[in-house]
């Protein structure tokens, strides 16, 4: 007779074995959609509005020059927003603004998976106590210091049209700076070792490191009041997003303690 | 007698496997999330720059 209780014990081990990561799965396609919806939606209202006030002023510049001064434009990578001829971008209006709630709820999803992640493995090790709505907020507030004040003191988000440094040298430090701060963060929340706030001290290597920018300052190609302009509306979309991303991540972060609290917490303890 | 010992062997089995396997999972997760970030924010092939543009500056990601 042929064993059959060790197969049936395989099988079931299977489905089971997969669950937690399918239910993870799931809670961010869930939570990101509603926060990535919300995020578009306070952008369309006080952000979008900024991009296409200074796409204005860099479409002007753009314009403005000879032909062989755009093609410099062009050649260099980070002179501003205009894209050389012939490359795909949506068509103004419903089609870039449908891009742009993809790219967010897409964003989401994917903060939403880590996020959902980090709450699993603190309920898997004890660190949780009770998941309710002053624990989601307290995670979203981690993931807005992490994700967009770090890195926004350093590199504060740009408006199209402004001249940076290079773009890889500031994706690392963007990089730094989160993993920095995250790491700092999670060591004082969750380690038991005495010496634990000497991590705190993580969060100010990226500023110590330094951010990369041009020695001549983001509107150093525009006319002076043109310039002083841009830097208003540089002042305005740092103050707009803050307030976009704050709003965004607290709502990121109640989904996510809800969504462990009804879905995923008999599937991690 | 070899269904006995088989029958037996399974708890332990299943125990050690379902340990291992959540924290694989867990891993498996945080690495997707990382991968759709690293997708929507950082990737600079022109077509996804220009599709993802605005999520990318309104959020404070490094752009062109």
């Amino acid at each position: 007779m042929r064993p059959t209780t060790p197969v049936m014990h395989r099988a079931s081990l299977a489905t089971d074995s997969t669950m937690l990561f399918r239910r993870i799965v799931l809670c961010a396609l869930l939570v990101g959609a509603l926060a990535g919806s919300l995020l578009s939606a306070i952008q369309l209202w006080q952000v979008i509005p900024i991009i296409h006030r200074a796409e204005h002023f860099e479409q002007a510049r753009t314009s403005q020059m000879t032909e062989p001064a755009r093609e410099v434009t062009h050649g260099h990578k980070d002179a501003g927003h205009a894209h050389p001829a012939g490359e795909w971008e949506p068509a103004e209006g419903a089609e870039r603004m449908g891009y742009t709630l993809l790219a967010n709820v897409l964003t989401a999803i994917g903060f939403a998976l880590v996020m959902l992640v980090g709450m699993a493995s603190s309920l898997k090790l004890n660190y949780v106590a009770k998941l309710d709505w002053r624990y989601g907020l307290l995670w979203g507030v981690a993931g807005y210091a992490i994700f967009f004040v770090a890195p926004s003191l350093g590199l504060p988000p740009e408006i199209p049209g402004a001249a940076t440094a290079d773009q890889q040298a500031r994706q690392l430090w963007w990089l730094l700076a989160v993993v920095c701060t995250a790491t700092g963060l999670a060591v004082v929340a969750f380690s038991k070792i005495r010496w634990r706030w000497v991590a705190l001290g993580l969060l100010v290597v990226p500023y110590l490191v330094g951010a990369p920018h041009l020695a001549t300052g983001p509107f150093a190609d525009y006319p002076p009041p043109v310039a002083a302009e841009l830097a208003d509306l540089a002042q305005q979309f740092f103050w707009a997003t803050a307030l976009a991303n704050a709003l965004y991540w607290l709502v990121l972060g109640s989904a996510s303690a809800w969504a462990v609290r009804r879905f995923l917490k008999e599937a991690v303890t | 007698m070899q269904n006995q010992t088989s029958v037996a062997a399974t708890p332990r089995a299943a125990t050690v496997s379902t340990t291992v396997s959540k924290g694989l999972q867990l891993t498996t997760a945080f690495l997707l999330g990382a991968v759709i970030l690293f997708a929507a924010g950082f990737v600079s092939t022109s077509a996804v720059h220009n599709a993802a543009h605005d999520a990318r500056h309104a959020q404070g990601f490094p752009c062109h």
